[in-house]
């Protein structure tokens, strides 16, 4: 495999891998991304960085659950420094099992170092194997979609700082950094408050809140926006807007992603099917009826 | 079950409350302790503790019917106790016996009660880790304060989905069947979200070293905790 650099306006762009091919054919297409906006084909997001240097890079990602269901299928993409990119797929897509995969959650057997060609995924140029794992979870922040999952201390301060401390924080260093990311998420109030007291919207930035402690370069969100009101929603939208890093979220809110996102990526029975600008892929309304998808409201006509 | 099922009145500030939690830890063991070791033949004494442990309860303003109702829950799993051991004893001895488990049993139980509820929880767990209790027991305690309500809540949830669904007078075999069913059914998502909590735990570093924060004065004492905000669940 090699990674084909294609240009655009004379600058170098999102690199997407292809099998080899002879020169100038077109890559090997998948039967059920015939008529999609294939990976290679697709334009990138304007506002991506496109010199900065990998995030995250996944390539020929297999992963089949126990019982034999496959969920990932031969997934290949990358994403760079600073791009906030959504994926968006029907239930069951594969989309909060690959997002695992940037944490090192799954597989659930990680690949030891001395097996690094079995690592399909790495972040920041570093492989996700068993011995990077410390590493990678400090690169990585994740976000669970049920807060409940997240939340296990009896205290909001607790729970925020059970990150810092497993980092290796002192004390005083872990109380100054659930302070300061409390206040990140406008609860700075809540230190002390129960963590069954928290309202929906509440527990979820209390979650971020206890991610963005460990000070993350990048954030795996999973479903953040679910079972949120709208001002819930616009909440924790404003908490996302204030992360300076990289940001990969999974979401049905399209509409969110069209206002927020720089890239979107629709996957579906395990396999990529469209990458590029979320007001280009969203509004084609042959791709979103495909993949049980529909058109959001701010780019319908 | 509500958050506050065994600590709704811990963020009272009655004389109790304002007690040191090392204080209250003590007057409860030294409590539980004494009825321990004294011989059922000197019931007075259990009288005394029980009435002191009354006493507690009325200067921490704890209603008596909520006393009533916690003991109602607990009386009949220790009457089937200290009722079986009649009959496997005999006669006098287990009686003897039973009257033992009866009184040392409620005695343990108001004294817990009084301290669960002019204590919270959580410096309680502080309070017991200071005091040398290691770190992995009151992890558990912490973990089993923080999720056994969301496993009732479901508990709550799947009962409601079965009576949405259920037609007619069920009869005790359907009752019986559907009740194995639900109690199955609550273990194994116990135990998916148990996973789910364990990969939540990973992906924020731990590594199998039970740590516990100590915030220093930039925090706000626990005393000075708030009450859950209107929208809390």
């Amino acid at each position: 495999m090699r990674i084909r650099r294609r240009l655009q306006n004379g600058k170098r762009v999102h690199p997407m891998p292809v099998d080899e091919t002879p020169s100038g054919s077109t890559p090997p297409v998948d039967e059920t991304a015939t008529g999609d906006v294939s990976p290679a084909d697709s334009p990138i997001a304007e506002s991506a960085p496109a010199e900065s240097p990998w995030a995250i890079q996944v390539r020929q990602l297999n992963f089949v659950y126990p019982g034999g269901r496959p969920a990932l299928n031969d997934l290949t993409f990358d994403v760079r420094v600073g791009e906030i990119v959504a994926i968006v797929g029907p239930s069951g897509a594969g989309k909060s099992t690959l997002l695992m995969h940037f944490n090192g959650l799954l597989p659930s057997e990680i690949p030891r170092r001395s097996d690094r060609a079995a690592a399909s995924v790495s972040i920041a140029g570093i492989p996700v194997v068993r011995e990077n794992l410390p590493d990678i979870r400090r690169r990585v922040g994740f976000l669970f979609q049920d807060p409940d999952d997240q939340l296990f201390c009896p205290t909001v301060g607790e729970d925020v700082a059970f990150g810092p401390l497993n980092l290796g924080c002192s004390q005083t260093e872990a109380t100054a950094r659930v302070i300061e990311s409390l206040t990140a998420v406008n609860l700075a109030d809540a230190i002390s408050r129960s963590t069954l007291q928290l309202s929906m919207g509440e527990r979820k930035r209390v979650c971020l809140a206890g991610v963005l402690a460990c000070r993350p370069e990048i954030l795996a969100l999973d479903e953040p926006f679910s079972n949120l009101d709208p001002r819930a929603r616009r909440n924790l939208l404003d908490c996302l807007r204030r992360f300076n890093g990289t940001l990969v979220l999974t979401t049905h809110d399209l509409d969110v992603v069209v206002e927020f996102c720089t890239r979107v990526v629709v996957l579906d029975n395990g396999r990529l099917h469209a990458d590029g600008p979320p007001a280009e892929i969203l509004a084609n309304p042959a791709l979103m009826q495909r993949h049980g998808l529909e058109i959001p409201f701010r780019l319908r006509t | 079950m509500a958050g506050n099922f065994w600590d709704r009145y811990a963020r009272e500030a009655s004389v109790c409350h304002r007690l040191p939690t090392g204080l209250k830890l003590a007057l409860t063991l030294t409590v539980i302790l004494v009825g321990c070791f004294v011989p059922v033949e000197h019931w007075p004494v259990h009288v005394m503790l029980l009435s002191v442990v009354f006493a507690g309860q009325s200067l921490a303003g704890i209603p008596l019917a909520y006393l009533v109702r916690r003991l109602a829950l607990f009386l009949p799993m220790l009457l089937i106790l200290s009722l079986s051991l009649p009959l496997s004893h005999g006669g006098e001895a287990g009686w003897r016996m039973a009257s033992t488990i009866l009184l040392r049993g409620v005695l343990a139980f108001t004294t817990m009660l009084w301290l669960v509820n002019v204590t919270t929880t959580d410096v309680l767990l502080v309070t017991l880790r200071r005091y040398g209790m290691p770190g992995i027991v009151v992890a558990t305690l912490a973990f089993m304060y923080r999720y056994l309500f969301l496993v009732w809540d479901e508990r709550d949830r799947m009962i409601q989905a079965r009576q949405a669904r259920t037609f007619g007078k069920p009869t005790i075999d359907q009752r019986w069947k559907s009740g194995t069913q639900l109690i199955g059914m609550l273990l194994v998502r116990s135990l998916t979200r148990a996973e789910r909590i364990y990969g939540a735990m990973c992906a924020r570093g731990w590594n199998g070293t039970v740590h516990h924060w100590e915030p220093d004065a930039d925090s706000p004492p626990s005393s000075e905790r708030k009450a859950g905000s209107s929208d809390a669940r």
